[in-house]
């Protein structure tokens, strides 16, 4: 830490900071915040909750407003609309919320509590309304058919009388069976979250409690809803006289529950995932730069016939985009039965020109007499390359898996290509499209994810940069 | 311990030949020493014979044995690099001991032979340093040290000593020629340096565009050079020339001084030569010299030197020992001693002595 500041304290010779000091230190604060600041915004956002995503609340910290919900239901007099104060949080986050969550929650508890369109509103929000119908159809012994009513097409539901068949039970009962089926008048109940925001009353003048739909500073005015019920106006408020209350909470269970396996809708082991992505970086990274530093090896300090041939074919595969090989790569994988592995990804990736290369302009600066001294020392050309070479190599090659590590952790066609078929191999990459599906948005789990597959690229980064320092330090010939 | 016989060595780069067939014999125990101009190709000899460089033609034999296709890892030498090519990224002791590891001894015995060299070469304190921690002296004794553990047949250098500063230079070379006499091995040395190489040698090679000019003692080399370039190559400061023919049995320079010739040297009437004169052999006097002017003057305090040039414009070097009252712009007369002197054939600069 002192060692730090005194780094970060340094002035340009005298004690006083110079025009240069204040320009560079300048430079390096805009640098560091150029870097970090996104990187700040995907991790907090990380911890927003699913609700807060979804109303693309662009605020730093991740933090709901205080919320009521709006529940609209239908009815013998029409659709009615209000508000309902102090709910219990689970009953907001309920359609985001797994079985096993859903299972603690006192949901019967709750709706005792509550009476007319609040308790119908409840009702249909918690998913109750199907469950209680089954029921009381077996129960009754009502005919069979009402339970594939709703399911139904328009012409088939004419064929059957719906309204006639629970005709003959109490209120309630009707009540219940008709917004299951969905009789006229009755429609699905909603029940929505709304922000409790606190502004002036536009007629009467008074601070009061409205529920808005999203909380945008950036509109002028907001439309609004008492939240006591008073009206059933929507008024419009002022949003300069507006004040909502955000509670600071960070929610961590974006992490845990896909680290766990207990994200719901979602289809994908995560940990596996990371598990496989971990195996083919690992293992990849290992088989590159020992073909890689071999190859570099025999390119720089041996002269043969077609050396030069090599080079210049190694180097031209470079130039070949691999989106025109991927066919034959996919082809190639196919064939040999890689498919559907981690393999797959692994071998194919393992020899990269651009790893060659740099190991070859790195080693034609290494001495050819230190090798020359080992050839009298008695050694092998194995023991050279291991003893001297490799050691010698070493800030080229911590350069080049660095590289290669970032390559293969963040590489997304050639998973594609070769394991797309087979979820058990999947790769970090895979996995984290997996949490965008075609119908549910998992983007909660997805941007906790994608922070959490940042840190084995960042973590590498910082020991292996301290290996390139100390392999430049290392370098004490002449 | 071994001999080293090279017998018609050749080398080709390409098309283009630097080594013209060789011919040495370095007995065991011997201190040879390769010297000449850069470029000359007595580095390149050296690695034909450690195995670092492919052989084209003829043969090297070490201990009577062919050694062409034999790798360098195995004819059992050891060397020590100009740049001392020690591993950077061990420590001292591993430098030391690599060599040995390789050889599959046993760790006792490596920790042994390397504790006794560094007792030897006074390197016990670096032990575990690394190489970029050490002097450039200190890198030289790791570097003999590494060579002296694997307890070689041969010994070879390569200009070790161009690294080291003047005074250093002078310490090392002792050291190096203590070395030998307490080892006692063949110990083949590259110079350019032709003071290294008398200091040194048993005997010195004397190559020139991959030609071996002459090979003998160094005391053979300065007094009976065989011919102008090891004449003017051996010995400090390098020898005069003047340039004259045979007239009537004696040598007539140009520059008009006429030198009697004796039994020594075999000319014939006419024949242009070149006179060579080492600058201890002049001495200043009137009568049968040369004219000449001088042009500097330097003043060791125990011994002087005089740079004149003749007439003719050639240059002249003259030793005195002591301090010498001439100056510079003073006109003086050099007085060749005949018995000194050595006359080489203008043309092919071969010695004209006889035998």
């Amino acid at each position: 830490m002192t060692a730090l500041w005194t780094f970060l304290s340094r002035t340009q010779g005298r004690n006083r900071l110079t025009w240069v000091d204040w320009v560079s230190y300048g430079y390096l604060a805009f640098g560091f915040l150029l870097i970090f600041l996104p990187v700040c915004w995907i991790v907090l956002n990380s911890l927003k909750t699913p609700s807060q995503l979804e109303q693309q609340d662009i605020s730093l910290l991740p933090g709901e407003y205080r919320q009521v919900a709006r529940a609209t239901v239908y009815g013998p007099d029409g659709r009615s609309i209000f508000i309902i104060e102090n709910l219990p949080d689970w009953v907001l986050n309920w359609r985001t919320m797994n079985e096993e969550d859903r299972a603690d929650q006192d949901v019967e508890g709750l709706l005792n509590g509550f009476r007319g369109d609040s308790h119908y509103a409840l009702r249909s929000a918690l998913g109750q309304v199907p469950l209680k119908a089954r029921s009381l159809i077996s129960e009754r012994r009502l005919p069979q058919w009402l339970l594939r009513y709703p399911a139904l097409s328009a012409s088939a539901k004419a064929e059957f009388d719906a309204a006639g068949a629970i005709a003959g039970l109490a209120e309630e009962e009707q009540r219940l069976l008709a917004e299951f089926l969905g009789l006229d008048p009755y429609q699905a109940n909603k029940l929505i979250s709304q922000v409790l925001v606190s502004a002036i009353h536009p007629e009467t003048g008074e601070r009061t409690a409205f529920a808005v739909p999203r909380f945008d500073p950036s509109k002028p005015t907001l439309p609004a809803r008492l939240v006591d019920n008073s009206s059933d106006r929507v008024f419009k408020i002022e949003t300069a006289t507006a004040h909502a209350e955000r509670r600071i909470q960070p929610a961590f269970s974006n992490f845990i529950e896909p680290l766990a396996g207990r994200a719901r809708a979602v289809t994908v082991n995560f940990t596996r995932c990371f598990t496989n992505s971990l195996l083919v970086t690992v293992i990849a990274t290992i088989i590159t730069l020992a073909i890689n530093s071999m190859a570099a090896f025999a390119l720089s300090k041996y002269r043969f016939r077609g050396q030069t041939f090599f080079f210049v074919f190694i180097l031209a595969t470079l130039m070949v985009p691999p989106t025109i090989t991927l066919v034959g790569v996919f082809k190639a994988i196919h064939a040999t039965g890689l498919s559907g592995s981690i393999w797959g990804v692994i071998i194919p990736g393992a020899a990269t020109p651009a790893g060659v290369f740099l190991l070859r302009q790195y080693m034609l600066t290494i001495p050819d007499e230190l090798l020359e001294a080992a050839r009298m020392d008695a050694a092998s050309e194995w023991k050279i390359y291991w003893r001297i070479m490799l050691p010698l190599a070493l800030p080229a090659l911590a350069a080049l898996g660095i590289l290669s590590i970032v390559w293969r952790w963040n590489d997304l066609i050639l998973p594609m290509v070769a394991i797309a078929t087979t979820k058990d191999a999947y790769t970090i990459q895979l996995c984290l499209l997996e949490f965008r599906g075609e119908h549910l948005s998992r983007e909660h789990f997805r941007l906790a994810m994608t922070v959490f597959s940042l840190i084995p690229t960042t973590l590498v980064f910082v020991f292996l940069q301290k290996y390139i320092t100390t392999g430049i330090a290392n370098t004490g010939l002449k | 311990m071994a001999d080293l016989i090279l017998e018609n060595l050749r080398k080709s780069f390409g098309s283009e030949e630097v080594i013209h067939g060789i011919d040495m014999s370095v007995s065991s125990g011997e201190f040879c020493v390769f010297v000449g101009p850069s470029g000359c190709g007595k580095s390149t000899l050296l690695r034909m014979i450690a195995g670092l460089e492919d052989i084209t033609g003829g043969e090297v034999r070490i201990d009577g044995k062919t050694v062409n296709h034999i790798p360098a890892a195995q004819r059992g030498l050891a060397m020590v690099f100009q740049s001392y090519a020690l591993y950077p990224h061990m420590s001292v002791r591993q430098n030391m001991s690599f060599g040995l590891e390789n050889l599959r001894m046993t760790r006792p015995e490596i920790a042994g032979r390397v504790d006794e060299a560094a007792r030897m070469l006074q390197i016990e304190a670096l032990l575990e340093r690394k190489p970029g921690q050490l002097s450039g002296g200190q890198r030289q004794r790791v570097a003999i040290g590494r060579a002296v553990v694997r307890e070689p047949t041969i010994f070879l250098f390569d200009e070790p000593l161009s690294n080291l500063d003047a005074e250093l230079r002078v310490t090392m070379r002792a050291e190096i020629a203590d070395l030998h006499s307490r080892l006692g091995n063949t110990m083949i040395y590259v110079t350019h340096d032709q003071v290294e190489a008398m200091t040194m040698a048993d005997k010195i090679a004397v190559l020139r565009d991959g030609i071996m000019e002459q090979f003998g003692a160094p005391l053979e080399l300065f007094n009976l050079p065989q011919n102008r370039f090891v004449a003017g190559f051996i010995g400090s400061p390098s020898m005069n020339f003047l340039a004259g023919e045979v007239r009537a049995g004696q040598v007539a320079l140009k520059n008009g001084a006429m030198l009697p010739l004796d039994g020594r040297f075999m000319v014939s009437e006419g024949q242009t030569i070149e006179l060579g004169i080492r600058a201890g052999d002049l001495t200043l006097g009137s009568g049968q010299g040369v004219d000449v002017e001088i042009s500097s003057v330097e003043q060791l305090g125990a011994e002087s030197y005089l740079y004149c040039r003749s007439t003719l414009g050639e240059q002249i070097t003259l030793h005195e020992s002591g301090q010498t009252r001439a100056r510079r712009g003073e006109k003086v007369s050099l007085r060749i001693d005949p018995d000194s002197m050595h006359l080489f054939d203008l043309q092919s600069g071969r010695s004209c002595r006889t035998g």
